[in-house]
């Protein structure tokens, strides 16, 4: 885990590499879904969502976009883990 | 004078993903010669291959279970090795997702390592030598040597 969870607003805020090394350090995986031929994976980061578009799934990243709405669920409801997921802005 | 290749390592990895299969082989594409990968498509399918291992056949270096797989899941696989006599101590790692504490613990709680699966090509790299650092220790040092090579 990096040492303080960060906002959205903070997020957004990054480098590239930087968001994605904090991706993989603290994200949680919740979904993987298909768009033609792209991979989106969506994880929750401390309180709020990013989902990753993959031109080349776990190899090239094509952008990624973030989000503060559950409504982002909706996309991976068939693949969502309640057990393992903090309600986001729950203290964690 | 006759010159013999040794044997290749043996690494089982376990994952439903097909394309974390994929995934993996590309990781391990540079060791192509020294190493090679078995891939199952559930841990189910992975205990009948080590349970029909015979006794003279050569022990994998290294087992890698993805957590999340339908039917007996990554943890439940590591219980079930470590409750085997010939495969107690044989190095296992859990290789994930998500980098939850609780599922690192459990990886530590069973002698395994824990593993988070890369987001994008740049950690290739560091995966394989993370993925290498759990092998057997006379493959470890066999496989680092032939990349040196």
């Amino acid at each position: 885990m990096t040492k303080k969870a960060i906002g959205l607003l903070e997020f957004d805020e990054l480098l590239e590499e930087h968001q994605y090394d904090i991706l993989h350090l603290d994200g949680v995986f919740i979904g993987k879904r298909k768009i033609a031929n792209q991979t989106v994976v969506l994880f929750q980061l401390y309180s709020f969502y990013v989902e990753v578009y993959y031109t080349q799934y776990r190899k090239k990243i094509h952008h990624i976009v973030t989000s503060g709405n559950t409504d982002i669920l909706q996309l991976y409801i068939d693949q969502v883990n309640v057990k393992g997921l903090n309600k986001p802005g729950a203290t964690q | 004078m006759t010159k013999s290749l040794p044997p290749k390592s043996i690494v089982l990895y376990a994952d439903d993903d097909l394309d974390d299969h994929e995934l993996l082989k590309d990781i391990f594409i540079q060791y192509n010669s020294v190493i090679d990968l078995i891939t199952f498509n559930n841990g189910t399918q992975l205990l009948d291959y080590i349970e029909a291992l015979a006794p003279l056949q050569p022990k994998p270096c290294l087992i890698i279970l993805d957590v999340n797989m339908p039917g007996i899941n990554g943890k439940q696989t590591l219980k079930k090795l470590r409750g085997m006599e010939l495969f107690a101590d044989l190095p296992i790692v859990l290789f994930s997702t998500s980098t939850l504490p609780s599922e690192v613990a459990f990886a530590a709680a069973y002698g395994a390592g824990f593993i988070t699966k890369p987001l994008y090509t740049k950690q290739f790299h560091q995966i394989a030598n993370q993925l290498i650092d759990h092998c057997a220790a006379g493959d470890k040092a066999k496989i680092r040597k032939h990349r040196r090579n």
